[in-house]
């Protein structure tokens, strides 16, 4: 039992250490408030340490850890009132969206940044995750793996995802 | 991690992050913490239906004509009823552990048809349990009082519980429509 403990604790200290900047980041794409982004920080944090008593190996353990965030931060979403989960959108209406809106190019980092934010927290929580994912500079394996959609399903979105974002922060057009 | 491809991925990647740092009797500490938050929502909500049970309880043994009595007895055994399904189909809940082991695909449908079939399900487990009670209270009512002028008021009062039930249901099935929605656009993505 002891030993259990001590693996799930390793386990742990070993994902929040590789992780942990990565988890902030994926906190900030679901929640814009600073106080419930540091709940839902420390929530899926707690549920990363209560995961690792089950954890097979079955998948890789960034898999495991991307899943078990983003499943929180969906989760986290669906709490909030109902109609917010309602007024987000897929990939494809945010790519219309966003062209209609899009703006001068964002001259420093931090407004370039908080236009990123705005992006993705409008994404339903699958899409969102898929675009998290490719952020975080993951391939459309690893990213069929973490949201369960398809191959086929994953290229069209990150392709979307690499149209909107070259459009978006002016990089010359489709790179994909 | 795999290289930075572009700006927009370095840019993200390069945000500065405040650094959380929990240790694990922290994590510990927290995760009782969220325990207990259910146990006490389970305990408020039990008492508020011990309460309200209590009243119709008082109005039952105070009362003794015989349809009275039947009518209150009902709406205590619909009234724990409605308590029991509340606990069930609570909000608050304790993520299960195998969250990990869950695609994101996955995990996102069923907690969608979770509340898909909380909503939808609204009139046997919230709205009908209270329907007997109140249908037997009418009618001891209506025979207790034999006067006309009462039984419009009794009508009046009756025909607005019935709105409000009806509007109830409308607003459930509408919210169940819409997580519907978003389910069959999991189910297509898959």
């Amino acid at each position: 039992m002891a030993a259990e403990a001590s693996a799930q604790d390793e386990l742990y200290h070993e994902a929040a250490e590789t992780y942990g900047a990565a988890l902030e980041r994926l906190a900030r794409a679901y929640e814009s408030d600073a106080d419930l982004r540091r709940d839902l920080l420390q929530e899926i944090h707690v549920a990363l340490w209560r995961s690792f008593d089950g954890f097979d190996g079955r998948c890789s353990l960034r898999t495991w850890i991307y899943r078990v965030a983003h499943n929180v931060a969906a989760s986290h979403v669906l709490s909030q009132r109902r109609t917010r989960v309602q007024m987000l959108v897929g990939l494809e209406e945010l790519e219309n969206m966003a062209d209609a809106q899009s703006g001068p190019v964002a001259a420093d980092r931090s407004h370039a940044l908080n236009r990123l934010l705005e992006l993705i927290q409008r994404l339903k929580p699958l899409d969102r995750n898929v675009m998290l994912a490719y952020l975080e500079g993951m391939d459309a394996a690893e990213i069929g793996e973490i949201s369960g959609l398809l191959p086929g399903n994953v290229a069209t979105k990150i392709h979307r995802i690499k149209n909107m974002l070259a459009r978006q922060f002016r990089q010359g057009g489709n790179e994909s | 991690m795999n290289e930075v491809e572009n700006p927009v991925q370095k840019l993200w990647q390069q945000q500065p992050v405040e650094g959380l740092q929990m240790s694990v009797e922290e994590i510990r500490r927290r995760a009782g913490k969220f325990e207990r938050r259910i146990v006490r929502r389970n305990r408020r909500e039990t008492l508020g239906c011990i309460l309200v049970s209590g009243l119709f309880a008082y109005f039952m043994i105070g009362n003794h004509d015989l349809l009275f009595r039947i009518a209150y007895g009902l709406f205590i055994a619909g009234m724990i009823w409605v308590a029991v399904q509340l606990q069930r189909k609570g909000s608050i809940r304790n993520l299960p552990p195998t969250l990990g082991a869950s695609t994101s695909l996955h995990f996102f449908r069923t907690e969608l048809e979770r509340q898909r079939d909380a909503v939808r399900n609204v009139w046997p487990w919230y709205l009908a349990p209270l329907v007997p009670g109140y249908l037997m209270l009418t009618i001891a009512y209506a025979i207790a009082f034999p006067q006309p002028v009462r039984w419009i008021g009794v009508a009046a009062f009756d025909g607005f519980v019935v709105l409000i039930f009806v509007g109830v249901w409308k607003m459930n099935q509408r919210a169940a429509r819409c997580l519907q929605k978003s389910i069959d656009e999991l189910n297509a993505a898959e």
